[in-house]
């Protein structure tokens, strides 16, 4: 297969989309946290920011009942793509958190770096909440290619860079939600369930995804 | 369109946005040039810089047409000049090249809407202030390309360009003369006026 140095397809949004997922204990089946941060560039609903945090997946109840909820600056946009997107992902499939969580006004976001290697924190604030995502002991960035059979959604293209966190924490209001990091198969290899992805580009293929 | 092989072999040598606007004269050369990055990694860090030709052809810019660097991480601005800025021939071949001023950025500022009509990028230091502006925005598009189509000669490259009809460059408010060009890119024809989103550098194996 050679490439294509146009693709054909249709962009739809790119930007950041890091994630933890966080189990009890390694040989549990599910998560008991899962989160994605987004920093959107590009999309045809304009730029933003969002958070996703579904501490109770399982649970029909949104913040604060439970710890579930979305803190956004840009709500069409990220309706879209969680219908689109992270609805169809393999961890978020039939999540009842994902349907019935809480939709929370972001007032700001600001990211610490660091060194790129041993610390990296997403903080975002808003609606009385103080979310901090914090990603610990980086690996190198790894380049990734997605074809529709091999992406998340099944539908789209993606690109992205990827660097695996070993450890990670996510704290809501100062306490940190339980579980920790586990690693899974992913891209044919053993990968960590926190992850830094930079650079992530999502595309429709000219097909519609019939492939 | 993505190889079936998931994982690109290769190095990566920095990811981000890379947008410019590069101005000509009526006989061709240019009158201003300008790169923006936003690196979200490199070997060296984070880090936001201008690069600014605004008197190309001549070593010392002016105070209305400055030849400037505008960083919040210096170590990047020499990062990339030294391994990227540095490869492109026409960046590296220009006398402003070697006559940059080196300023430390007190504000970056995005605004506008890439997918709509208008987007820009303002960066301010040490009293001086640089406004990119892109208009005309056509739809984005998504590159795969390869050494042999990229400016370093040595790289492969993802990226998301999104062309503009219309730009300019304004130093404190003013704008600097010249008018849009045109150019080929992976064997499409489009302006000197450009915003790259989501790109990545690579070193292939066989260059490492």
């Amino acid at each position: 297969m050679t490439r294509v140095s146009v693709n054909p397809g249709r962009v739809d949004w790119c930007g950041e989309n890091p994630g933890i997922y966080l189990k009890h204990n390694a040989s549990d089946e599910a998560y008991c946290v899962l989160s994605l941060f987004f920093r959107v560039s590009l999309s045809p609903y304009g730029r933003g920011n969002a958070a996703i945090v579904l501490a109770a997946p399982d649970a029909s109840k949104g913040w604060p009942d439970e710890t579930n909820f979305i803190i956004t600056d840009n709500q069409r946009m990220m309706r879209w793509i969680v219908d689109g997107w992270v609805s169809k992902m393999p961890t978020f499939i039939g999540k009842a958190g994902l349907r019935h969580m809480s939709w929370l006004n972001l007032e700001s976001v600001h990211k610490t770096p660091g060194d790129l290697k041993t610390e990296y924190r997403e903080t975002l604030r808003g609606s009385t909440v103080t979310l901090e995502m914090i990603w610990q002991d980086m690996g190198p960035p790894i380049p990734v290619e997605v074809t529709v059979e091999n992406s998340a959604t099944k539908e789209h293209e993606m690109y992205s860079v990827f660097l695996e966190a070993k450890s990670a924490d996510i704290k809501v209001n100062g306490t940190s939600l339980p579980g920790s990091v586990q690693s899974r198969q992913f891209f044919g290899r053993s990968m960590s369930t926190a992850f830094l992805a930079f650079s992530e580009t999502w595309v429709t293929p000219d097909n519609g995804g019939d492939q | 369109m993505p190889l079936s092989e998931p994982i690109t072999p290769g190095r990566v040598d920095w990811t981000g946005e890379n947008p410019g606007i590069l101005l000509k004269n009526d006989d061709g050369t240019f009158s201003a040039m300008a790169l923006f990055f936003r690196v979200a990694w490199s070997p060296v860090g984070q880090g936001q810089v201008l690069l600014l030709y605004g008197t190309p052809g001549q070593e010392q810019g002016s105070d209305e047409a400055p030849n400037i660097i505008i960083s919040d991480n210096a170590e990047l601005s020499k990062y990339l000049l030294d391994n990227f800025i540095g490869r492109l021939a026409a960046f590296r071949d220009a006398p402003a090249f070697k006559g940059l001023r080196h300023l430390v950025a007190q504000s970056v500022q995005t605004d506008g809407d890439p997918m709509s009509h208008r987007y820009s990028e303002t960066i301010s230091g040490e009293g001086t202030s640089v406004q990119l502006l892109w208009e005309d925005l056509e739809h984005p598009r998504a590159l795969e390309l390869m050494p042999d189509q990229v400016g370093s000669g040595m790289h492969t490259m993802f990226s998301v360009l999104v062309p503009a009809q219309r730009a300019g460059i304004l130093v404190n408010g003013k704008s600097l003369p010249g008018k849009l060009g045109t150019r080929m890119q992976a064997g499409v024809e489009t302006t000197s006026a450009f915003l790259y989103f989501t790109e990545t550098w690579i070193i292939p194996p066989d260059a490492s």
